[in-house]
């Protein structure tokens, strides 16, 4: 009993199964209905086919009629462009008739135009050089156009800028014989350009008020100097620019046309010149200073014991704030005892006394010796750079050499400078010391024997 | 009158070409010079004047051997040295500066022949000539000044050392 309920409870669990699977799955309807879409895709294809094969052919058709369009075309271009080209021929050779007729025509008078630009490039460069060209900046475009004119076969100049040519190159030379004043733009040393009044003398120079300028060519400008001449040419420039017309002023011109002037520039000033001099010049002129300042003190503090020391030869008092006053204590502090006891204590005060008198005196002479040695060691080093430079680069160039020789040079000035005045301050001060201790070691004793006994002959 | 004003033209033209050198030498020469003939005139008739004072002074005493004479004879040669030899020493500088200033010069116009040579190069020896002639010229007025110096320096000391024995001599201890 029991398999038969365990099968009969299989069969129906399987039952239960079963139909479930069918409902989800339906496998059979499922191909069926593939095969159905297959059949109608390919009859949807085959009626899609057709439709293409349809416009295509349509298309050829279009495209062929195109071509037969763009054939036609070519050949009628091809036809324009023959023609074309036998006319440009034609053009061609009548040209060449036309240029031969000019050339016929010309004759000499295209070498005339070759004379023409050539005479007017040598104008514009002169011109563009000279300083004249400040006060008529116009020709310079004016002698372009021309040499370009000149110079083309399309055009030919006119009767009237010949007669300008002539006109421009007549008036540079009735120019550069007169003195003018005119306003005009000056570029300044810090580049701001100025309306200003200048004053031209010929094509020499131009300036304006306390200041010589220079004509640029490169830029075509006026340029106030950066640096300009000393005190006594300017004044004189002063004076011309301010003079009223008619009166008659001197003038310092440059006869270079500027050149002078601008080399100016190149020269270097004082302090430029000391810096060329190195570490060696600048040693020297600290030596210098200091040896300034010890022949002054020196000056100041003898000429004081000087003065101190001559109050006191006329006065019996003996004062201790100067040397005399000192040794003539110690004379009355001994003056009771023996003559040999005395004279070593007046030798031994007199001994104190020197030492402080020729203080520093030394030291001057060491500067004043010392400071050509010096010059001479920056001679040397400034010579070893040349020689080094001339290692380098050879001889051919004898800028590159200047800085070495103007330090060689530069240190010597400077070891002069500095030991002429020392030597002469060290004598001096030599002479103020010597004085002092004359009277001291050699007098003293005597205007002291002196005082005493004029003192004894009125005691007795 | 022409003589003179073509003198002084030639002078200022030679300043010219020896450059600004050339002044400083001129005056150093100048004051040199006016030293020298003041020390001249000095020996030739102020001297003799203390010379006389001093003596009398000397000739004043009563005693002229004790320690206290020998002090003071000495302070009297030693007052006349000091103005015999005064400002001798300063002509003997000026004498040794004069050839320095003239080396000065030298090397100044050394400096403006290199600036002419660094500007134009070697080529232009015209335009050098300025320089060398400014370098060339303070050497020999320096030397030129320091020669006549030396010599009159030499005498003049010569002279002094010879009137201070003359005044020693005359400052005896006893007749």
């Amino acid at each position: 009993m029991i398999p038969l309920r365990s099968i009969a409870a299989a069969a129906l669990a399987l039952a239960a199964v079963f139909p479930a699977q069918a409902q989800d799955g339906k496998p059979a309807d499922s191909v069926r209905e593939l095969l159905n879409l297959v059949e109608q895709g390919v009859a949807r294809d085959a009626s899609d086919f057709r439709s293409r094969m349809e416009t295509f052919k349509a298309e050829k058709d279009k495209q062929e009629a195109r071509l037969s369009e763009a054939r036609r075309q070519l050949r009628d271009l091809e036809s324009r462009s023959e023609k074309l080209e036998s006319e440009f021929q034609g053009n061609e050779e009548s040209l060449a008739e036309a240029e031969a007729r000019l050339d016929e025509r010309l004759g000499t008078l295209r070498e005339l135009f070759g004379v023409l630009q050539q005479v007017a490039g040598d104008a514009r460069g002169t011109f563009q050089a000279s300083m004249i060209t400040s006060q008529y900046p116009e020709r310079d475009d004016f002698l372009k156009q021309l040499i370009e004119k000149a110079g083309s076969s399309s055009e030919l100049p006119e009767m009237a800028e010949l007669e300008r040519l002539w006109f421009e190159m007549q008036r540079e030379m009735a120019e550069s014989a007169k003195v003018v004043r005119y306003p005009a733009e000056v570029t300044g040393p810090d580049g701001n350009k100025s309306e200003t009044e200048v004053v031209r003398v010929g094509s020499f120079n131009v300036m304006k008020n306390a200041a010589y300028l220079d004509w640029e060519a490169d830029t075509q400008q006026l340029v106030e100097l950066p640096r300009q001449p000393s005190g006594r040419f300017l004044a004189s420039v002063d004076d011309f620019v301010n003079a009223d017309s008619g009166q008659v002023e001197p003038l310092f011109v440059d006869p270079s046309r500027g050149s002078i002037l601008g080399l100016l520039i190149q020269t270097p000033d004082l302090a430029e010149r000391i810096d060329q001099g190195g570490i060696v010049g600048y040693v020297i002129l600290a030596l210098g200073g200091l040896a300034l300042l010890l022949a002054l003190e020196r000056l100041v503090t003898l000429n004081l014991v000087n003065m101190k020391v001559r109050r006191q030869l006329n006065s019996d008092e003996p004062d201790e704030g100067n040397p005399l006053g000192r040794i003539m204590a110690t004379y009355r502090k001994y003056e009771s005892t023996d003559n040999e006891t005395l004279e070593l204590k007046l030798g031994e005060a007199i001994a104190n006394e020197t030492p402080k008198l020729q203080r520093f005196l030394a030291l001057l002479k060491i500067i004043a010796v010392v400071a050509p040695l010096l010059g001479l060691l920056g001679t040397v080093t400034g010579m070893i750079n040349t020689f080094q430079v001339i290692t380098l680069f050879g001889t051919g160039d004898p800028k590159l050499m200047a800085g070495g020789i103007s330090q060689a040079l530069v240190t010597t000035v400077l070891g002069l400078c500095v030991a002429v005045p020392t030597v002469l301050m060290h004598t001096l001060v030599q002479g103020r010391a010597k004085a002092v201790t004359q009277i001291l070691q050699k007098r003293s004793i005597g205007i002291i024997a002196e005082h005493s006994e004029q003192g004894h002959v009125s005691a007795a | 009158m022409y003589l003179l004003l073509e003198s002084i033209q030639d002078v200022r033209l030679f300043l010219e070409r020896g450059g600004d050198v050339l002044i400083p030498i001129m005056l150093l020469i100048l004051g040199m010079w006016i030293l020298i003939i003041e020390r001249a005139v000095y020996f030739r008739f102020g001297f003799p004047r203390l010379a006389a004072h001093l003596r009398d002074r000397w000739e004043a005493r009563g005693e002229r051997q004790s320690w206290r004479a020998h002090q003071v004879r000495k302070a009297l040669v030693t007052e006349s040295s000091m103005s015999l030899f005064r400002g001798l020493d300063v002509i003997k500088t000026l004498i040794a500066i004069c050839p320095l200033l003239g080396l000065l010069g030298t090397v100044t116009g050394m400096m403006e022949v290199f600036d002419v040579m660094a500007f134009v190069g070697n080529g232009n020896v015209r335009a050098m000539a300025e320089g060398i002639s400014k370098a060339t010229i303070p050497t020999m007025s320096g030397m030129v000044g320091a020669l006549t110096g030396v010599f009159f320096i030499a005498l003049l000391e010569r002279r002094a050392k010879l009137q201070q024995t003359h005044l020693e001599d005359a400052l005896t201890f006893d007749h």
